[in-house]
């Protein structure tokens, strides 16, 4: 069961490694559109007006991506303290209850969103000309990833392995995906 | 029965651990189901939330912070605060009040602001003689500058939590003289330490060596100046003069001063990103919950609670400042932004409290919050650069928590330090 | 008893509000208080976009909005938002209120909308900061705030002049600072966001007189009995009649204080050029047969 939940590892790693890389893409993309708007209206003293509708949707993929790549690597914010107390294998129940809420919320995130793309996909984003299903794509992506990578911490608990704690200090220099060892639950 | 869903729901994830996000997401979802509301609404509440053009200063002050600490930044101001204050009684500690101050002004973050300057002050002070639980406490406490001073981003969060009336131009400058008073406060209570400790003081360079030492640490400051100016002006929005900073910051410390790696560049654009999602799913759950609120007409029975209990202002604002104390204690601060502001914005309001005001006085209340125990991030990550524990902290954080909480009092009960100011532009 | 949840981006005491408060009252008089309305106003429950959704998934029984967010769900409603399309604001009650205003109304249901009624929302005219308007070459190459929308941009460009979109929070110190000339709005909203004491120059061209709509959720209508359903629509049509009212006063109140502050409005204009120049606008947004149709036929109302 560990190993192949670390062959696992390895897959949901890369997929968390290419969303958190999309995500840092789609920032750098936003800063160029928002840039691009005010160098026409101030130095071509014309204006762009598809940048703002443009960068808000890209921004709705980076959030849903990256929230979800959080999920993974354990960088939301959390209240733990009353874990503090409990004894370990009491914890590791409480953190399953909670995973499992996340991909609750997930399924949600797919089938709401699935029906909000259902109502809108026949009118047209005003500016972009595309249709309104795209305000809702980034709703179900995110909510795809977050029950992928919600099920894996099950699966890793459930084969006595370690997963990432929420709710500690965000070690942002952590660029390779793997979890440093002050974020790991310890395990049951 | 539907509060008990909602609040209960939300406590009980709280306690287990869930990220906040999740606990505000579900809570609602549940509470929608048992009211046989379609659950739709809370994943559109969700998608809104964050589809936000206003929002996306966030995720550029936050990059243009980290690009400027990644830049080297950071470290020429603190070398300019050490030429200009360090030869003050226990020096350091204002050098590191000082440097909050001028880097409050970039990162706008309090964590930002304490891993950066924490990271190379602390090690200095220590060094220096100074007990690492002061030099923790100070940097701690000092961060909280950050908050009050342009480009708060949690100033954004607000106004956007606040209905997305609120000029933001008007939240920045309202900022500053509360921001300066909580600098003065922390710079005496850092005084009235070092003198009682007698911690050293550091030479002073001269003149000259303050000009050399502020023609180094420019880049940071003009940043100050394109930010403030940009939005204050009204030359540019919000979103876009967030977005030149951070066009501004990589041609300054990857092209002018080269202080930048492409690593390090990859490094913020990707610790920028985490940032971001992090608080910014947080809003879009919050927005659910929000919504919510609304539709079970909670602040307007909370409004009338309060107008029950007393028609003084100030009562009502004390009372609402003790409160957000407490959930400050427990709590993070965006969180905590957009869950409070619609319910205690509008009770405020109805006293006669300007919103504007209002925004300086949460904002400032709850950055005590990150502060303290159980849960402040910014203490937090004091104490990991510390490598200390909480309640070794507490040893030395006294006086400076004192000195905060006689700013929030200032700030609560004259309106005049906040909205003077903003008056003066308009 | 049933409790119809009302939504409105405009705070309260907003001619729209009360219009509906009015029509929550004459319900509640009909029916001996078993039908009435619950008001959420000030977007308490979102912003237009965001609560015509939750309308249409029955979450909200009751919405004002404009016409603008539909223009890209339902195509009849881009007519009455085409510049210059009326002449004055009596033409635009005589085709609301009609045939043609029925028409237009009844396209909501296809889209799980009952359109109730229109209300008034003004007209909507250009002031700026630098000189008075009085002819097309005026216009040229200024530079005025529109809100995000595909229609306006190309009306203003149209005119020969500048579209920049901009959020509506961010126009008072452009104009004070020079990044826009100035923008466009109805009386109330030129007065009370405070343009007026930057931009001095109000210009009456009139370009749009975009009614506003009360839509119900097709989830409650079918809810209702026949006989609620006709009070519910009985109502609201009465209800107009208030909001208009409220309306008209609102308007002159503002006029009065903009005035009083020594603006220099411009009414005298041969709105002729302004109207040819919209041929390629029409071009462009009235495709085909039926909206050309609707076009004509509002025109031929005299
Ligand atoms: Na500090
Ligand atoms: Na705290």
């Amino acid at each position: 069961m560990q190993d192949f939940m670390r062959s696992v590892a390895r897959v949901t790693g890369l997929i968390g490694r290419i969303a958190l890389y999309l995500s840092g893409i789609g920032l750098v993309i936003m800063t160029a559109m928002i840039a691009a708007q005010v160098f026409w209206r101030y130095v071509l003293n014309d204006s762009i007006v598809w940048t703002e509708p443009g960068s808000v949707m890209v921004m709705g993929w980076f959030i849903f991506l990256g929230a979800a790549v959080g999920v993974r690597e354990g960088y939301h914010l959390s209240f733990d303290v009353l874990l503090m107390v409990l004894p370990m294998r009491v914890k590791l129940w409480l953190y399953s209850i909670s995973d499992m809420v996340v991909v609750a919320f997930g399924f949600g995130m797919i089938w709401y969103g699935g029906q909000l793309i259902e109502k809108t996909y026949k009118n047209t984003i005003p500016s972009l000309g595309i249709s309104g299903a795209f305000d809702f794509l980034p709703l179900v992506g995110g909510g795809v990833l977050l029950i992928l990578f919600s099920l894996e911490r099950l699966a890793r608990r459930a084969a006595g392995m370690p997963t990432a704690r929420f709710g500690e200090t965000v070690d942002e220099d952590e660029l390779n995906g793997l979890v440093p060892a002050n974020r790991i639950e310890e395990k049951g | 029965m539907e509060y008990w869903i909602l609040f209960g729901t939300f406590v009980f994830l709280l306690f287990i651990g869930t990220p906040i996000a999740f606990c505000l997401g579900v809570a609602s979802f549940a509470t929608v189901v048992y009211l046989d509301l379609p659950p739709v609404v809370i994943f559109q509440r969700l998608n809104s939330g964050v589809s936000v053009f206003a929002l996306m200063a966030i995720p550029f002050f936050i990059y243009a912070g980290e690009l400027m600490v990644r830049g080297d930044i950071a470290r020429r101001l603190v070398a300019l605060a050490g030429a200009m204050v360090g030869h003050f009684k226990g020096g350091l500690g204002q050098v590191n009040i000082l440097t909050s101050v001028m880097f409050g002004g970039i990162s706008g973050s309090a964590a930002a602001d304490t891993s950066a300057i924490g990271g190379i002050m602390i090690g200095q002070m220590e060094k220096r003689g100074y007990d690492v639980d002061y030099a923790v406490a100070v940097t701690v406490t000092s961060s909280m500058i950050a908050l009050m001073l342009p480009p708060s981003h949690n100033l954004i969060i607000y106004s956007i939590a606040a209905g997305g009336k609120l000029s933001i131009a008007d939240l920045f400058t309202a900022g500053i003289i509360p921001g300066f008073i909580l600098a003065s406060s922390l710079m005496i209570a850092a005084w009235i330490m070092a003198r009682r400790r007698d911690y050293p003081t550091e030479p002073f360079e001269g003149w000259a060596m303050v000009g050399r030492l502020f023609i180094n640490a420019l880049p940071g400051l003009i940043l100050v100046a394109i930010i403030f100016g940009g939005v204050r002006s009204g030359i540019f929005t919000a979103s876009e003069s967030s977005c030149i900073a951070v066009v501004y910051a990589l041609f300054a410390t990857f092209i002018a001063y080269r202080t930048l790696s492409w690593e390090a560049f990859v490094g913020a654009t990707l610790g920028a990103v985490r940032t971001t999602a992090m608080v910014l799913l947080v809003i879009g759950c919050a927005a659910g919950f929000g919504w919510l609120l609304a539709y079970l007409k909670i602040p307007a029975e909370l409004v009338e609670f309060m107008q029950g209990i007393s028609d003084n202002p100030i009562v009502v604002l004390l009372l609402i400042n003790v409160t957000l104390l407490m959930l400050g204690t427990f709590m993070d601060m965006s969180p905590l932004i957009v869950i409070t502001t619609p319910i205690f914005l509008p009770v405020a309001m109805a006293f006669g409290v300007d919103p504007v005001h209002f925004g300086i006085i949460l904002i400032l209340n709850l950055g005590i919050g990150l502060c303290t125990p159980p849960v402040g991030t910014v203490l937090f990550v004091g104490c990991a650069v510390g490598k200390i524990s909480i309640w070794e902290v507490m040893r030395s954080i006294g006086p400076f928590y004192i000195a905060a909480v006689f700013t929030l009092m200032l700030v609560t009960f004259i309106p005049a330090l906040s909205l003077w100011l903003p008056a003066l532009f308009r | 008893e049933i409790m119809l949840k009302a939504s409105d981006t405009h705070p309260d005491g907003y001619p729209t509000v009360e219009g509906v408060k009015a029509m929550g009252k004459m319900l509640e008089e009909k029916t001996d208080g078993r039908i009435c309305i619950e008001m959420f106003h000030s977007a308490q429950l979102g912003e237009e976009k965001d609560t015509i959704e939750q309308t249409q998934f029955g979450v909200i029984d009751l919405n004002r909005v404009s016409f603008g967010p539909f223009n890209n769900i339902i195509p009849e409603t881009q007519i009455p938002s085409l510049p210059y399309i009326f002449r004055s604001v009596d033409h635009m009650h005589k085709v609301m209120d009609g045939e043609i205003g029925g028409e237009i109304l009844g396209a909501f249901s296809d889209h799980d909308l009952i359109a109730l009624t229109s209300y008034d929302a003004g007209s909507r005219s250009f002031y700026n900061s630098q000189k008075p308007i009085t002819s097309l070459e005026d216009l040229a190459g200024m530079k005025f705030r529109v809100m995000q929308s595909d229609l306006f941009v190309d009306m203003v460009g149209a005119l020969g002049a500048n579209a920049t979109p901009m959020p509506y929070g961010e126009v008072y110190s452009g104009i004070q600072t020079g990044v826009i000339d100035g923008a466009e709005n109805n009386w109330p909203s030129y007065e009370s966001s405070g343009h007026f004491e930057v931009a001095g120059y109000y210009t009456l061209d009139q370009h749009l007189m975009v009614p506003e709509v009360l839509v119900m959720s097709k989830m409650t209508w079918d809810k209702l009995s026949e006989e609620d359903q006709k009070l519910v629509m009985e109502a609201a049509k009465e209800s107009t009649a208030v909001q208009r009212k409220l309306w008209a006063e609102r308007e002159a109140e503002s006029e009065e204080k903009v005035r009083a502050a020594g603006n220099e409005i411009i009414t005298d204009i041969d709105k002729t050029p302004f109207i040819e120049a919209m041929a390629p606008v029409y071009e462009k947004y009235v495709t085909d047969e039926k909206l050309k149709d609707l076009v004509a036929r509002i025109q031929a109302v005299e």
